[in-house]
């Protein structure tokens, strides 16, 4: 049943993908501004222009130039950048680890820090404690992530030179160093939403009956918490990270572009300004795919946590 | 109780993973940020310096690139036959040694710098340098094929000698081949084919590539074989790109780079005073104007052109965009360059000339007209708002017409605006290139139609091609000079202001400097420990 549905949405990935990059690739040439003028720079002739129009096939029609993308794309060729002049799919092959890693650590990270002061909050409701963590939660919600970004690298870049200040760094220790604090600038984005739909759902799971009769059958609190709080609480808090995390994968430029990663949203915003189109269609592609597995991934994980959801 | 005791062991995770991490993070990175010395006097080798720009290159091929960003970088790879002195006003041998030219001023000899080798070990000869100043105009479509225009033929009498044959009498040859896109690459790409060249490329400059990881970072060490012995001084550069102008300072503030390009003109007199960096504001050859398209019947009247001009209080400018750092500009030409011309009487503010200059225009109640500005470019945003208060006096309304910046481009290049802020550098230091394009009309002009404004005077025209054939200096500036000054009376754009080029780099850098035509070369330049 399972397998059969992950299927059938992977087959209507297709689709959905394609629609995406149609309704980009139009949207894109309607807006005016030439690659050519920003390739050849302010002295160009309009006889350079035109034969730098005339060597990439942007003299064509829309529509032919959309086909033949769409050509190179069932060859599995994603064309060749304008201003790099390399395949569109090798720049983006060195981008997509930075972008998904950034997503992942800040995803992982916003789960440490929403669980544990969720649980203490849903625990304590109404005291002191559970006040503090949902005014701090709702102070985080306010915050930009460009400012949050810029404070934790000034704080633990600058005033205490704890992490890198900005950069993907080198070899695997550079990256995870490099990575930490724009996944923390993630996930202090993320935790208070995460943080307060977990602790609504564990109230709500903790107040119900099954865990008042697990508790009078002398189940221990732990049990309680983790095996009947968490495990119902943790349904409606899969679907706020997977809708956190598909926002977040076009929201990524702000995080890369503060701390100069080299990722997929950095490239995508001077693709965008330089009308460098083939990088343009592919990183839609790559993004819209992303976007899809992770709302995939959501629906498969709420089926596998609530045996009543059924897929189909 | 239980429950209590987990939760809150469960909340601690949370503080305990920053904590590991943290700490973790101390171990690499506390030893830069604490390791300030002050500067040594004696030259130091050694070390690699990291230097942040706002954007990544985009090719290794310098006759393909017309961003700066590329340009700049292939100038420390590959080297032309000259190179211009420090104050930008005369040129130097660099790959050739001397030339001569011939009786009939139509072929130029160059004599080649014996000794040079590639950074493959490769010696270079004429061969070389006769291969690589002809793929400039291989293809209509490179970027600078109108710089060797006028160039009719190579040849390679010996190993060590080239003919540059010209199909006129061309004055800025010398200077054109000190441009970075006829820097020397072996001939026939050293036996491979164009792509695979290309990925590794190779050249005579102090530095080669290690490593480019396109759209981030380029990677160079020093070359081994540079023929400048002893030199250069670092074990490599790497040229970072950091799009955010708060990064680049904070990087540089951290010690993780060495030299931040181009700071928030907002930050450039705090960071004058910071101990450990060095604030430089270097002579350029920007000039910023407003041009006028004189496609627009208002335009095509001198006397609204000139009220415009008269009207802007350029001071006040040069105080609202560039915090001061900036001066007014009385020529398209800045002083930076040799055929500047200090008396060049270029219209300054003053509302009283400004009306009576409007009176005597065919629209003496004013007009309406738009301004293209580049949105999100604050600096345009800032200098439309003062244009737009400014001109109101003389009764022309001015909308701002917000556009991101690859349409302004476009629209800027194929005239497609009424005012609109260009500017102009130049790449070379003869004036040929900057007067040809920002001032020269009509048929002769080689694309940009005097930079789009369709300014057309015959006179200017005449003097500009004169100065192209003529190979007397003084002659040729006596020419310049009269162009800047019939520009000051008829002027196609009002000239606002001179701006240099400024840098933040560490105290520990030394010998950087950077050239009016915003290049950089790093054979000198080392690092104190």
């Amino acid at each position: 049943m399972l397998v059969r549905y992950v299927g059938r949405r992977l087959l209507l990935m297709v689709p959905v993908a394609l629609g995406v990059t149609l309704l980009v690739f139009f949207s894109i040439h309607m807006v005016p501004g030439s690659p050519a003028y920003t390739f050849l720079g302010p002295h160009a002739s309009h006889k350079a222009v035109a034969a730098f129009n005339q060597e990439w096939g942007l003299n064509r029609s829309l529509p032919v130039q959309y086909w033949l993308f769409l050509d190179r794309l069932f060859h599995g060729n994603l064309g060749d950048s304008l201003f790099y002049q390399s395949s569109v799919t090798s720049l983006i092959a060195t981008r997509v680890p930075v972008t998904l890693s950034l997503l992942t650590g800040g995803a992982v990270l916003s789960v440490l820090i929403a669980v544990p002061f969720a649980a203490l909050a849903a625990t304590h409701p109404g005291k002191l404690i559970d006040q503090v963590i949902r005014f701090t939660s709702t102070a985080g919600l306010g915050m930009p992530s460009f400012w949050i970004g810029t404070t934790l690298i000034i704080l633990l870049g600058l005033v205490f030179p704890l992490f890198p200040v900005g950069g993907y760094g080198n070899g695997l220790w550079g990256h995870v160093d490099s990575m930490f604090l724009p996944c923390l600038t993630i996930a202090i984005s993320i935790a208070p939403t995460l943080l307060r739909s977990l602790r609504t759902s564990l109230i709500d799971a903790l107040g119900s009956d099954y865990v008042a009769f697990a508790r009078a059958k002398g189940v221990s609190a732990r049990t309680v918490l983790y095996k009947y709080g968490f495990r119902n609480a943790t349904i409606s808090a899969v679907s706020v990270l997977g809708i956190n995390i598909g926002f977040l994968v076009g929201g990524t430029v702000v995080i890369e572009n503060v701390f100069a990663l080299p990722g997929l949203g950095q490239l995508m915003i001077t693709s965008i300004l330089d009308r460098d189109f083939p990088i343009v269609q592919g990183i839609t592609l790559i993004f819209s795919v992303i976007v899809i597995l992770v709302y995939l991934l959501t629906d498969v994980a709420y089926a596998l946590l609530d045996p009543r959801v059924r897929l189909g | 109780m239980r429950i209590n005791r987990s939760t809150i062991a469960l909340a601690s995770v949370a503080v305990v993973v920053l904590a590991t991490t943290t700490v973790a993070g101390a171990v690499g990175h506390g030893q830069a940020a604490s390791s300030a010395k002050s500067a040594h006097s004696t030259i130091q080798r050694g070390g690699t310096l990291v230097f942040d720009r706002g954007s990544d290159i985009i090719s290794l091929d310098p006759t393909q690139v017309s961003d700066n960003e590329s340009i700049w970088a292939d100038e420390c790879i590959y080297e032309p036959l000259y190179k211009a002195t420090q104050n930008g006003k005369e040129l130097v041998p660099d790959m050739a040694t001397s030339y001569s030219l011939s009786a009939n001023k139509l072929s130029w000899t160059f004599n080649l710098r014996h000794g040079v080798k590639f950074s493959n070990g490769q010696v270079m000869t004429s061969a070389d340098v006769k291969f690589s100043i002809n793929r400039v105009a291989a293809k209509a479509s490179n970027p600078w094929t109108f710089i060797n225009a006028d160039i009719a033929s190579i040849t390679t009498p010996s190993k060590y000698q080239v003919v540059i044959n010209t199909k006129t009498p061309w004055a800025p040859l010398q200077a054109d081949m000190a441009l970075f896109a006829n820097g020397v690459i072996p001939n026939n790409y050293a036996g491979e084919t164009s792509s695979v060249f290309w990925a590794h490329p190779i050249g005579t400059g102090p530095f080669m590539v290690k490593q480019w990881i396109k759209g981030n970072e380029l990677e160079l060490v020093k070359n081994p074989y540079y023929w400048q012995k002893g030199k250069p001084y670092l074990d490599g550069v790497n040229f970072v790109s950091v799009p955010d102008d708060n990064t680049r300072l904070l990087q540089l503030e951290s010690g993780s780079a060495q030299i931040d390009e181009f700071p928030a003109w907002s930050q450039v007199s705090e960071l004058s005073s910071k101990p450990g960096i060095t604030m430089t504001l270097f002579p350029s050859s920007w000039t910023q104007f407003l041009g006028f398209n004189e496609q627009i019947k208002y335009f095509k009247d001198v006397h609204v052109r000139l009220a415009i001009s008269y009207a802007i209080d350029r001071a006040a400018i040069i105080k609202a965009v560039l915090f001061g750092h900036g001066t007014v500009a009385n020529s398209q030409v800045t002083p930076a360059l040799w055929d500047y011309d200090a008396s060049t009487p270029g219209a300054q503010y003053n509302l009283t000339t400004a009306k009576k200059q409007m009176a005597m225009s065919a629209y003496p109640k004013g007009f309406s007209t738009k301004l293209l500005v580049g949105s999100g470019n604050q600096n345009e945003l800032t200098m439309g708002q003062i244009v737009q208060s400014e001109l109101a006096p003389l009764g022309i309304k001015v909308t701002l017409q917000e556009v991101n910046g690859a349409q302004e481009t476009t629209l800027q290049d194929e005239s497609e605006f009424q005012m609109s802020f260009l500017y102009d550098t130049t790449d070379i230091i003869d004036p040929d290139e900057l007067m040809t394009f920002a001032a020269a009309g009509g048929p002769g002009a080689q694309g940009t139609h005097a930079e789009f404004t369709n300014y057309d005077n015959t006179q200017v025209n005449s003097l500009i091609n004169q100065a192209e054939h003529v190979l007397s200096m003084s002659a040729r500036k006596a020419l310049y000079d009269k162009v800047q000054l019939i520009l000051a009376q008829d002027p196609p754009m009002a000239y606002l202001f001179y701006q240099p080029f400024a840098y933040a780099y560490s105290s520990k850098v030394h010998n950087f400097f950077v050239y009016p035509t915003g290049n950089y070369h790093f054979e000198n330049v080392w690092l104190s420990k």
